[in-house]
């Protein structure tokens, strides 16, 4: 299997704990003598080293017939400058991030699968938690990195907005630099505009960064703040953190949940996690081991369709369709658009004595195809056609307990 | 009105402070050995890491007020123990050979340096916020401040005012303008030139681990800080014009100003501010702004 995320950059803050969890999820597998008694070997790719080298090393590792599978990739952009390769390639491919709508917007994929929500869904569940918890904002600001990520977050928010509260003016939006050291001007701009709610897609180094600098400039305790991958910089900077800012998992993986909670495996995943890596998995980490399994639920599956006999890459992906399995923390659905199913998780931030960092609380869990947009349809266009009274039929903040 | 633009000019201001501390280094060193330092940034990212690993050590053990000590500390750690080896070792074979050459040479030992900060210290971002907290906050124009931003840019003036009198009224200062104006008749005058060289050097690595240090506490220490921190230190050194200390100066301030107001006013343009100020400068005065033709001053 070859594995690729980022190991090298800032953007390793969040590529890392994605391998940590390929690392033990794959040692169990294999301790537990692997996928029908066959021992799987990840190839790391570090995706640091730029699109082409990926798109490079991508090739080369499929052109080895002892590979069988890719779980590719972190990055929206090195997802799509692969999928057209694997598809290209006839390699079975499994995007274990990968958040961006476009990546099936257009184009159709036979050997591409996502194996995780993607931007709609995860910033729509956003504003729906806002909205319950604040419905009389008036005003709110953007800051989000300047990129398709960032870019599309904004548009999703603004949207989502315009459909279920019209009158929610944009005061302010900010897109620095994927990367940025210093968000110190951005944090006075914030400031001087006092928005009711700051909404911000910001992640890895650039999270922890932002957090930073803007907790001892009081920007968490002027109005309300939405991280919306905010559970992944918990352990680094909670401390930091007042209490209520919202913050999401972008998906349903959060160790903490009553989901994971319930699941034998999964507490025997967090556990051993905290003991090798001296901290709690965090989102990305259930993202990479949530794809890892569904990959090995994927290759039973074609067994015992073959009658045991190996599956070719073919077999794979033609097991791969309509799969619907449990994971640690809930269900994934592969739509028939290759597309995951997967439900959201938001939360505020709750002090916990048992932990030296502020935790998730208050959370509600919406239901993948509540928020999801069906497949084939334009996704602003079906966020447009969003009605207000939709908050009304969805479960509310503090229900998932 | 005019109060709302004060966190503008305060915020470009402290922006301009950490870009000098690094461009200043830059330009000093080019004028003294003639040397684009493409490896400039990476000190400023090692005098980061240092600051962080040193200052939460001192912290563990006398507090963040000893935590403090940490941001001189380390720059000059880093200046005594990598100025004088690298010029002894790798930049004393290039002088004098093409500009290609030593474009080269530093390029590859910032490649090295970018990978020993990997292997010391991974790949997970680093801080220690302590030393920003202890100076508490102001409030200027209705935005909070942290103090250590407002102290950053009375640290940068500090080191302008102190590197022009360094340079107009010691001794070390004056050898090193004779080595600028002419190496041949310095030498002929008994000056040991390739002590100037030693010295002036391990300045310029220093200045850029201070702005590292300095950085340290209000930005996260992680891979990759060293390129994004050049790219800009030469856009500023190329404003100021090359080997210009009141040039790198003011193109700091220009620089920082622009950006902030960008971020203000019209956001998409942040990212390429320092650019279209080059492009603006370069266009009227290609040698930039205190820059000239085949002059040799510092």
């Amino acid at each position: 299997m070859g594995i690729f995320t980022f190991t090298s950059g800032p953007a390793a803050a969040y590529g890392m704990p994605g391998r940590n969890a390929a690392e033990l999820v794959l040692e169990k597998i294999n301790a537990q003598g692997g996928i029908g008694g066959v021992k799987v070997k990840p190839i790391y790719v570090d995706e640091g080293q730029g699109t082409d080298g990926v798109v490079a090393e991508f090739r080369r590792l499929a052109a080895d017939t002892n590979n069988q599978a890719m779980i590719a990739a972190l990055s929206s952009g090195n997802c799509l400058a692969l999928a057209p390769v694997a598809e290209q390639l006839k390699m079975p491919t499994f995007m274990w991030n990968c958040d961006t709508h476009q990546l099936f917007l257009k184009d159709k994929y036979q050997y591409v699968y996502r194996t995780n929500s993607s931007t709609v869904p995860e910033f729509i569940a956003s504003v729906l938690y806002l909205l319950s918890v604040n419905p009389n904002v008036k005003t709110a600001a953007i800051i989000n990195p300047d990129y398709a990520f960032g870019r599309d977050a904004g548009l999703i928010f603004k949207e989502t907005l315009k459909a279920l509260k019209p009158d929610v003016e944009i005061v302010a939006e900010l897109y620095p630099k994927l990367g940025s050291p210093s968000f110190n001007t951005e944090i006075s701009r914030l400031s001087a505009a006092q928005p009711d709610v700051i909404f911000s897609n910001l992640w890895g180094a650039d999270l922890e960064n932002f957090v930073r600098q803007a907790a001892p400039r009081q920007l968490f305790s002027r109005g309300k703040v939405i991280l919306a991958l905010g559970e992944s910089v918990l352990q680094r900077v909670g401390t930091l953190l007042p209490e209520g800012v919202i913050v999401g998992v972008i998906g349903d993986g959060w160790w903490k949940s009553p989901h994971a909670q319930a699941n034998a495996l999964t507490r025997d995943f967090v556990e051993s996690y905290r003991k090798r890596y001296n901290e709690y998995p965090v989102f990305p980490s259930f993202k990479m081991a949530n794809t890892l399994y569904a990959v090995k639920a994927i290759y039973e599956k074609a067994l015992a369709t073959n009658k045991d006999r190996w599956p070719t890459r073919e077999d794979l992906i033609a097991a791969a369709g309509n799969l619907k399995t449990e994971t640690l923390t809930g269900t994934l659905e592969l739509r028939p658009d290759h597309d995951g199913l997967v439900d959201q998780i938001v939360g505020v931030t709750v002090k916990d004595p048992a932990y030296p960092f502020p935790i998730m609380g208050q959370m509600v869990r919406y239901p993948a195809r509540a928020v999801t947009p069906p497949a084939g349809i334009d996704p602003i266009a079906w966020i447009a056609k969003l009605k207000p009274d939709v908050l009304a039929t969805l479960p509310k903040p503090g229900s998932y307990k | 009105m005019l109060s709302a633009y004060i966190p503008l000019v305060v915020d470009g201001l402290a922006d301009a402070a950490l870009i000098f501390f690094v461009a200043v280094g830059l330009t000093l060193v080019f004028s003294v050995m003639r040397i684009l330092n493409v490896a400039h940034g990476s000190f400023y990212a090692l005098g980061a890491y240092a600051s962080v690993v040193i200052g939460i050590w001192l912290t563990g053990r006398g507090g963040p007020i000893l935590g403090l000590a940490a941001l001189v500390v380390s720059p000059i750690l880093i200046a005594v123990l990598l100025g004088p080896l690298i010029e002894r070792t790798l930049l004393r074979w290039t002088y004098g050979r093409p500009e290609a050459l030593q474009i080269l040479v530093t390029f590859g030992l910032f490649l090295i340096l970018e990978d020993a900060q990997k292997l010391l210290f991974g790949v997970q971002p680093y801080s220690n916020a302590a030393p920003m907290q202890i100076f508490g906050i102001s409030q200027i124009g209705g935005i909070v401040y942290l103090n250590y931003q407002l102290l950053l840019i009375a640290m940068a003036i500090g080191v302008a005012i102190g590197l022009r009198l360094m340079l107009k009224h010691t001794r070390i200062g004056k050898l090193i303008v004779a080595v600028v104006a002419d190496q041949e008749v310095a030498q002929t005058l008994g000056i040991d030139s390739s002590r100037v060289f030693i010295l002036a050097f391990s300045l310029g690595v220093f200045l850029a681990a201070l702005g590292g240090a300095l950085a340290s506490p209000t930005v996260g220490v992680a891979p990759g800080l060293g390129s994004e921190t050049i790219v800009l230190a030469f856009a500023v050194a190329a404003i100021g014009g090359l080997g210009q200390i009141e040039g790198a100066a003011l193109a700091a301030i220009l620089v920082g100003l622009t950006r902030s107001a960008a971020i203000y006013f019209a956001p998409e343009f942040q990212p390429v501010a320092p650019y279209l100020v080059m492009l603006a400068v370069l266009l009227v005065r290609p040698y930039g702004l205190f820059g000239s033709v085949g002059l040799r001053r510092i």
